[in-house]
């Protein structure tokens, strides 16, 4: 019916939010002209809140002036969704993908989103399902272990998903977390009795995971991208 | 499984033979799926059955200001589904006269009327001629029919 299709990895370590959303605005374009094949970047953020569109930042429970005594920083942005946190030990992928070359919409997008976060979590027999309507994201019982977020902008998608590995879920006391009350936050250290691998086995499993569920056919790791060049490029 | 696959594909296609997602015969329509109807020089614009499916649930639309110009196959707007915010494209070009201020307190309205009271914004066109650049009615169903095989 279709070729074989090909995804780029970018492992990229922990990024700063801003840096990272540069970079995608620039995939972003490259993507809408052909000039790359889909990609997707594999990183963590230092910790990190943001809001989507929507700029609820009443979800943020303390005032922005301590946010600096807590080391985190605060960003808006475009995409869906509303307040969430990002951070260490937390896994995130921002695909940066040709939603049209696969007869995607959102809706069938952020459920194979959700499906890679659920298959994921299963391989260390974590139960875990997509929300109820509404509610988008991955959960275990009404604890909330994966959220996503994402922007399409001529068929081309950015920003992602974010999966708790072992990140500092104090950080999540300070918001309510995706605009949800009284719904726990939880983490695959909380909610697995396996051990855990190395931080860097997880990613790629969750990476598979979205090239399996996304049919692509051919995976290139790019190890360690330098990303500065590219910065200056943009200014 | 790709037996499977093919089979649930084939009854998309069927389902939709069927009026399943509307196309309404006297509109024109993009390939980021949006239709416009035209009266004289003016063009009210939302988006079409097909993608307000493909979005999900519509609970928030970014709309511009009136007065804004648009650009055919420019963004002018968004909306928000299921966590994913998804740019909406003019399919003319031209200035905005008038936004459906009813989105703002009914979003929903976008999945349930997409081609009535879920029209998003009326634009005064600088350029009919842009019109032969769009879709009609059977070419946009064949167009839909040909992006939802891909999958």
């Amino acid at each position: 019916m279709r070729g074989p299709r090909k995804l780029e990895v970018w492992k990229m370590g922990v990024v700063n939010y801003l840096d990272a959303l540069k970079l995608q605005e620039k995939l972003v374009s490259d993507r809408k002209i052909c000039k790359i094949p889909d990609t997707v970047l594999s990183l963590q953020h230092p910790p990190t809140y943001t809001v989507g569109k929507r700029q609820t930042d009443h979800n943020l429970l303390i005032p922005m002036s301590e946010l600096k005594n807590i080391g985190a920083e605060l960003h808006y942005t475009q995409r869906g969704g509303d307040i969430t946190f990002h951070g260490p030990r937390q896994a995130i992928l921002y695909p940066v993908i040709a939603l049209r070359e696969i007869g995607f919409g959102a809706r069938n997008y952020v459920e194979k989103l959700e499906s890679t976060m659920i298959e994921l979590a299963s391989l260390y027999g974590v139960k875990a399902c997509s929300g109820q309507k509404g509610e988008t994201g991955v959960w275990v019982e009404d604890r909330k272990i994966g959220a996503i977020g994402v922007r399409i902008s001529y068929g081309i998608t950015s920003h992602g998903l974010a999966f708790n590995i072992d990140p500092d879920l104090k950080y999540f006391k300070h918001i309510v977390p995706c605009g949800i009350a009284n719904k726990e936050v939880t983490s695959l250290r909380r909610e697995t009795v396996t051990e855990l691998p190395a931080e860097e086995i997880i990613h790629e499993q969750l990476i598979s995971c979205f090239a399996r569920l996304f049919g692509y056919s051919t995976i290139t790791w790019k190890e360690n991208p330098l990303i500065l060049s590219d910065n200056e490029e943009i200014e | 499984m790709l037996w499977a696959s093919r089979a649930a594909s084939y009854l998309r296609i069927s389902a939709f033979h069927r009026g399943f997602s509307t196309v309404l015969k006297d509109l024109k329509y993009a390939d980021s799926h949006e239709w416009v109807k035209v009266n004289g020089n003016s063009a009210t614009i939302g988006i079409t059955d097909h993608a307000q499916d493909h979005l999900g649930d519509v609970v928030y639309v970014e709309l511009p200001e009136v007065g804004a110009a648009v650009k055919q196959g420019d963004s002018f707007g968004a909306v928000e589904s299921v966590k994913a915010t998804s740019d909406v494209n003019s399919p003319v070009s031209g200035k905005v006269v008038e936004v459906n201020e009813e989105l703002n307190n009914s979003p929903a309205l976008v999945n349930s009327s997409p081609y009535e009271n879920g029209w998003i914004i009326k634009v005064e066109m600088n350029d009919a001629g842009e019109l032969k650049k769009l879709m009609d009615s059977d070419q946009y169903s064949k167009f839909c029919e040909e992006e939802d095989s891909k999958h």
